[in-house]
């Protein structure tokens, strides 16, 4: 009976499905969470008769075949980058990338991590950092004098310090774009990592051509809809429930079979 | 003599491939540009001697539901699906094959890629490459693609006089067989959506159902012949 294993490939493709699913909602607030999506293909086809034979001297041609397919696999479960809607948090700190590119920052390993996270805040020697305490690059050190840290759409860095009249640019926040962002390879803690599927990144200021600005006191909420994912949610699981049925079918008619003599 | 076992047993087989086909399509029920499958039976007549006739079943061939699958809306800008009867062209190791599962996305040299990694062709047979620093891809009705507004190239979809006859390779690819494609502009490309699988899950699960009674009825026919001839012998041996 191929039917219990095609119908078990449509259980576990189905039981990925959910958890893609789960995922999603479960970093509802995550901030710069993209959503991601589970893609399946049709597995191989057994040829029982070949489309296109010749059914006769004449040359005629069977029209369609017989192949029977053996179930479902998945092909990739991948990101969404649609960008997410900004809330306003009024944290001076707290920066949004408005378009395309990522935060660099630099992970413990001596890696650069790339996140569209940008709560971001300052180590015991001012520099900017992530919320994991990373150091976002290139460095940028914020003087222990500043009274106020303004980051304008480009990413420039200005400070305000008392005594002086105009403010002083203590550095430019750069943005890494990818030829594949789908490519990047997610390691938690809203970071992703370089690999050969994404490209090498391209560095560039705020507000560069192809690249997002920056807006500040403001961070970027996930784009996950809510409503977009109970509905996947919901077909998923008849999808599995039905995948479940034809598992029981295909015991019964193995029963009978049994039962003949 | 046996006859009836012969016709129970034809069943049977044709009846356990039936639901090979209904499992798999219900196991594709959310694979994209996916397109249900159902077996066609043909009566086959044997002559059984002394003047009589016995009509056994066959499957003689698959029937390809090439009805649209539903659109949703993913609002991924390399999600494409067609509507119509076209199909989008990518090149493998082995050729050209042909697909309706409209999930692109790019390599890192910034091509537009099946899941798999096949390039798409554009018209003229090259791949649609994507400049880096894009940050709006625009496909429109027509396949034409524009980076920022500025155009890159037309996706060519392609049509077969009988879709039916393409030979599914897995992974969602059809091969030609020898029908020539054709490039056409009669369907049209939509952006952000993804054609789900035609399969229809309430269909599929009565047809399971008539399936397995069916295959149980003929079980049972087996089991009675069984005991006629079973009978027979014991009647024969007592009265010997």
């Amino acid at each position: 009976m191929r039917s219990l294993n095609i119908a078990a490939t449509g259980m576990l493709a189905q039981q990925l499905n959910v958890e893609v699913i789960s995922n999603n909602i479960a970093n509802i607030n995550t901030t710069g969470y993209k959503r991601q999506r589970a893609e399946f293909h049709d597995l191989l086809y057994q040829d029982l008769l070949r489309p296109g034979t010749t059914s006769s001297d004449t040359g005629t041609v069977v029209p369609s075949g017989i192949q029977i397919g053996l179930g479902v696999k998945p092909a990739a479960v991948y990101r969404i980058t649609e960008q997410g809607n900004l809330v306003i948090t009024d944290n001076n700190l707290d920066l949004a990338i408005n378009g395309k590119g990522y935060f660099a920052v630099e992970l413990p390993s001596g890696d650069t991590g790339y996140t569209r996270s940008g709560a971001l805040g300052r180590s015991p020697d001012g520099d900017l950092v992530t919320a994991n305490g990373y150091i976002v690059q290139p460095g940028i050190t914020i003087p222990n004098d500043a009274i106020s840290v303004t980051i304008n759409a480009q990413g420039e860095v200005l400070v305000a310090i008392d005594g002086q009249l105009t403010p002083s640019t203590v550095g430019q926040i750069q943005l890494a774009n990818f030829p594949n962002e789908a490519g990047l390879q997610a390691i938690g803690n809203n970071l992703f990592l370089e690999t050969p599927g994404s490209g090498n990144a391209i560095l560039a200021a705020a507000g560069s051509p192809g690249f997002g600005t920056i807006q500040q006191g403001a961070l970027e909420t996930s784009n996950v809809n809510v409503v977009a994912e109970i509905t996947n949610l919901i077909t998923a699981q008849r999808a599995y429930e039905m995948n479940s049925r034809v598992i029981q079918a295909s015991d019964e008619m193995m029963s009978s079979m049994v039962q003949l003599r | 003599m046996e006859n009836s076992l012969i016709v129970a047993l034809a069943r049977q087989s044709v009846l356990a491939r039936q639901m090979d086909a209904i499992s798999n399509n219900l196991a594709n029920l959310n694979t994209a540009g996916f397109k249900s499958e159902s077996m066609v039976f043909k009566e086959q007549i044997e002559s059984a001697g002394d003047n009589q006739v016995i009509s056994l079943v066959h499957d003689v061939t698959y029937f390809r539901d090439t009805t649209a699958g539903p659109m949703t809306n993913t609002d991924n800008p390399l999600d494409l699906a067609i509507r119509g009867e076209g199909f989008f062209a990518v090149e493998t190791d082995d050729g050209q094959r042909y697909t309706r599962h409209g999930v692109f996305q790019l390599d890192r040299q910034g091509r537009v890629v099946t899941s798999d990694g096949h390039p798409l062709l554009g018209a003229g047979g090259a791949p649609i490459t994507v400049p880096p620093n894009t940050s709006n891809i625009i496909v429109a009705r027509d396949g034409t693609v524009s980076a920022d507004a500025q155009k890159i190239g037309r996706i060519e979809l392609f049509s077969f006089e009988n879709p039916a006859a393409l030979s599914k390779i897995g992974n969602s690819l059809y091969e030609a067989k020898g029908q020539a494609p054709q490039a056409t502009r009669d369907s049209d490309i939509a952006q952000g959506m993804v054609e789900g699988s035609n399969v229809n899950g309430v269909v599929e699960m009565t047809r399971m159902i008539d399936t397995v009674r069916s295959y149980q009825s003929a079980g049972k026919l087996v089991e009675m012949e069984h005991k006629r001839i079973l009978d027979a012998i014991n009647t024969l041996v007592a009265e010997a």
